[in-house]
């Protein structure tokens, strides 16, 4: 993924390599020459932006010819660098040859240049603008923009400002109106200021991942850059500082779009807070101390430094403190207590086995401020992914071995010396775990051996009680068929010879009662017996399935059934077999002991498997007794992984409910 | 009466065979599982095959399946299918799949030589028989709103022989009453159960057996 962030769109051609070249002199030639005529401080910034946003553009370029940032950045820089040179040409003290002209070319682009920054700022980081909607803006401001270069280009009316030693090249009649409409119009410059702001606030809000974190250098920088204008016009009265800041806004942009990921921006924010926080109480602390202090004591200058520098020594260390909590929750957001992660922790232990891992990786995440954890779940030789927080990752199984890498903090999670798991963390990029961080991180593991151990062994039981079902059901089936073509079969032949004896026994009335007798015992015997062998596992259930399955038992239910059967294939058999005992187990309570005038039963294939209802309108009150039928059926879906959720108020009739999942 | 037996049971087998030619059958011959069946059919031309509904080698609804193959070479044999459990599909699925001479019963019905005689003799004459205690078993059904209540004890009585797969001839001689009776007894069931007409006996039963077991 990072090389191929990093990666050439392709390889450059020769054109494109030769157009950056030429553009790279030409603005290096521009901006070199300007300065070898001089310096003028309210001229610096345009070299510097010049050369930066140049530099950095075709650097864009260079490297991914497709991307739209860069071809705007380049603009952007070429337009300063003409300017500064212009500009530079037409103040210089002894007058150059064309200087008028040359010097008016440095001075009527500045709206365009400001719009065109705008432009830029607007469309980081990707050069797109966030919606059409946007294009207008754009437009309306490119299009203001161009009026008043215009405007400039024909009057000398921002001249005044420039303080140019060669006059504008135009003469034209009107010069009081057009400065008229500049002066007033100069609020658009303010205007353009907003709108672009107001676009990179709105995409802040809007986009997550890596375009935020783009888009978080870009302001980190923007933010830096304001500080140190309005710092240094307040402390020293200067637009120096900020002015030869200026350069951090494109380095911050190409920085954030070549190497986001490879530099973090939110310890540098992090960091920038902290000092900038610890420098501006400080600084206050030494004013109030000298003024107050002096104020009140008339001691010696020296004795004063010395107490303030006392006062500031004792109190740097948990100001220093302070401030990193501050920045701490301004950058990653809200870090729990140790206690605060264990008792989340332990009201977390009552949710389901396969929830308790995801819980720990919640908590370790939250406990020691994360970027991603990942639980391995194994054995030393293979582990894999169980659970990882803040999305669930689709990493290959690796050994225990290879799960130590770079920038990840790795504990391997054991269980009486038997490697089970490993909790794999990874920090935003130049923290490392604090002493408190590390102990908790400690307590933590021990906790994951335990759910680990707990969980295997849930799933051993779970699946030790689904081979219970499956082999009941084997053995039913077994016995069914083995009564099918056995006694059944015996019986029916042994019906035959009494049919015939009956036959031969007309002329003895006698004999001919006893045989029918006889043979209506037998005929009562197989009846019984196929009852039997019906209960054990009904042979349409094989046969035909669920569905007709379920049909038949309402054939014979001595209740009305209203039956809604939704099935296309046939289910794995012993899903089929519990819900048809289940059925049956519930049409017999609505017979015998509810009283019902009518059963509903619904079932249905849903995402999470099979889901069966059934309701009656009997007497309810039905409860799981041990022993009793709906706690053998509790017992039965547990063991396929189940929950029989069971309705039955007194009078209300009776409701059951189930999902089965279907592997 | 030339029959064919089919059975993967060899005592229950022979000894239908047996019973079979006592009461005057011609046993043509035996099959043990349904390939073998058909085969045999083709060959014998019988009336009638009286045949296992379970046999080998699936042990599920082969005797349906060698039925259908027999008619389509045969359309005149009559089908008698014999099975431990009557279950309603099943029944449905031979009235809807075949064209009257078809017989559904449990195995047990054998054991009354003289009435299990008559019943082949009706299947291999075209008419449908189906087992009583299925169509016990869907008369006696408890329903929401029963529509059987609608009919006098005698219509009910009617509705149930009609179900078993009697003709009008048939009910006249089993209830002592008159074809003219009979029929006057049909068309106001038919009536008053709101059932489509039925212009062949085995449709009739499908018509009936479909309304038993709605609601």
């Amino acid at each position: 993924m990072l090389a191929d962030e990093n990666a050439r769109d392709d390889a450059p051609s020769a054109a494109r390599e030769a157009a950056v070249a030429v553009i790279a002199l030409v603005v290096a030639g521009l901006v070199g020459s300007g300065w070898s005529l001089g310096f003028h401080l309210d001229n610096a910034h345009n070299g510097l932006l010049g050369l930066s946003f140049t530099a950095v553009g075709l650097y864009v370029v260079r490297m991914r010819p497709r991307h739209r940032e860069g071809v705007l950045f380049v603009a952007v820089g070429i337009l300063h660098a003409v300017m500064f040179f212009g500009r530079q040409y037409g103040s210089h003290d002894v007058p150059l040859p064309g200087a008028e002209w040359i010097g008016w070319i440095g001075v009527w682009p500045l709206p365009l240049g400001i719009a065109l920054a705008a432009w830029t700022l607007m469309s980081f980081p990707d050069g797109r603008l966030l919606s059409p909607r946007w294009r207008l803006v754009v437009g309306a401001m490119l299009t203001v923009a161009f009026g008043l270069s215009l405007v400039s280009a024909l009057w000398p009316v921002d001249y005044d400002r420039t303080a140019l030693v060669a006059p504008h090249p135009l003469d034209l009649p009107g010069a009081g109106r057009a400065q008229t409409l500049w002066d007033g119009a100069r609020v658009f410059f303010l205007l353009f200021q907003v709108v672009w702001t107001a676009a990179i606030l709105v995409r802040m809000h809007r986009t997550r991942g890596d375009e935020a974190r783009q888009l978080r250098w870009l302001v980190y920088a923007v933010v830096v850059e304001i500080t140190l204008l309005a710092g240094g016009l307040a402390v020293v009265g200067s637009p120096v500082p900020g002015l030869l800041a200026l350069p951090l806004v494109p380095v911050a942009a190409g920085i954030a779009i070549f190497k986001y990921r490879l530099y973090d921006i939110d310890p540098v924010i992090n960091k920038t807070i902290v000092i900038g926080a610890m420098v501006l109480v400080i600084t206050a602390g030494y004013v109030a101390v000298v003024l107050g202090v002096g104020a009140l004591v008339p001691a010696g200058r020296g004795l004063l430094w010395l107490i303030t520098t006392a006062v500031v020594a004792v109190l740097s260390e948990p100001l220093r403190r302070r401030a990193q909590r501050v920045a701490d929750r301004l950058v990653y957001g809200h870090r729990t207590t140790p206690y605060e992660a264990l008792a989340q922790l332990t009201a977390g232990l009552n949710g389901a086995p396969e929830e308790l891992l995801a819980g720990i990786a919640t908590t370790v995440a939250n406990a020691v401020g994360a970027r991603e954890v990942v639980v391995w779940v194994g054995d030393e030789e293979r582990l894999v992914p169980a659970t990882a927080w803040p999305a669930a990752v689709d990493d290959p199984a690796r050994t225990l071995h290879d799960l130590y890498r770079p920038q990840w903090q790795l504990r391997p999670v054991a269980h009486h010396g038997t490697v089970l798991g490993a909790l794999a963390l990874r920090k935003p990029s130049g923290e490392s775990l604090t002493v408190a961080e590390d102990r908790l991180l400690s307590d933590l593991v021990a906790q994951t051996a335990l759910v680990i151990v707990q969980q295997r062994h849930a799933e051993q039981l779970q699946a030790a009680a689904r081979r219970i079902v499956t082999a009941e059901d084997a053995a039913r089936r077994r016995i069914e068929r083995d009564l099918h073509d056995g006694a059944q079969q015996r019986l029916l032949t042994l019906g035959l010879e009494l049919g015939v004896l009956a036959e031969r026994a007309t002329a003895d009335p006698a004999l001919a009662t006893q045989v029918r007798d006889a043979r209506s015992h037998l005929l009562d015997a197989t009846a019984e017996l196929r009852d039997l062998a019906r209960g054990l596992h009904p042979m349409v259930l094989t046969e035909q399935g669920l569905g007709a399955a379920l049909e038949a038992l309402a054939d014979r239910s001595p209740v009305p059934v209203k039956l809604s059967v939704m099935l296309e294939d046939r289910l794995p058999r012993e899903i089929e077999a519990t819900t048809y005992f289940l059925v049956s187990e519930a049409l017999t309570n609505a017979a015998r002991h509810a009283d019902a005038r009518l059963v509903t039963v619904c079932v249905t294939k849903v995402d999470a498997g099979l889901r069966v209802k059934v309701a009656d309108d009997g007497r309810g009150g039905a409860t799981r007794s041990v022993g009793g039928g709906i706690q053998g059926m509790t017992d039965r879906l547990a063991a396929l992984g189940a929950w029989l959720q069971l309705e039955s108020p007194v009078g209300g009739g009776t409701r059951i409910l189930t999902v089965l999942p279907c592997g | 009466m030339r029959v064919i037996v089919a059975d993967d049971s060899v005592l229950f087998r022979e000894g239908l065979a047996r019973i079979l030619a006592e009461v005057g059958f011609e046993v043509v011959g035996q099959a043990s599982d349904a390939p073998s069946l058909v085969e045999l059919a083709r060959r014998e031309a019988p009336d009638v095959v009286v045949t296992d509904l379970r046999m080998p080698p699936g042990f599920a609804d082969e005797g349906i399946e060698a039925a259908t193959a027999i008619r389509s070479i045969a359309p005149q044999v009559g089908l008698m299918l014999l099975s431990q459990y009557v279950e309603v599909h099943h029944a449905l699925r031979l009235m809807n799949d075949f064209d009257g001479g078809v017989g559904y019963l449990l195995k047990d019905r054998v054991s009354d030589l003289g009435a299990f005689a008559v019943d082949v003799r009706r299947v291999a004459a075209g008419e449908v028989v189906i087992d009583p205690e299925l169509v016990t078993r869907l008369v006696g059904r408890r329903r929401e709103q029963d529509p059987l209540a609608m009919l006098s004890d005698r219509e009910r009585e009617v509705l149930g022989l009609m179900a078993q797969g009697l003709t009008n001839t048939g009910l006249a001689e089993e209830l002592f009453v008159s074809p003219k009776t009979v029929e006057g007894y049909v068309r106001n069931i038919f009536m008053k159960l709101d059932l489509p007409p039925a212009d062949r006996d085995h449709r009739r039963v499908l018509a009936v057996l479909r309304f038993l077991r709605q609601q």
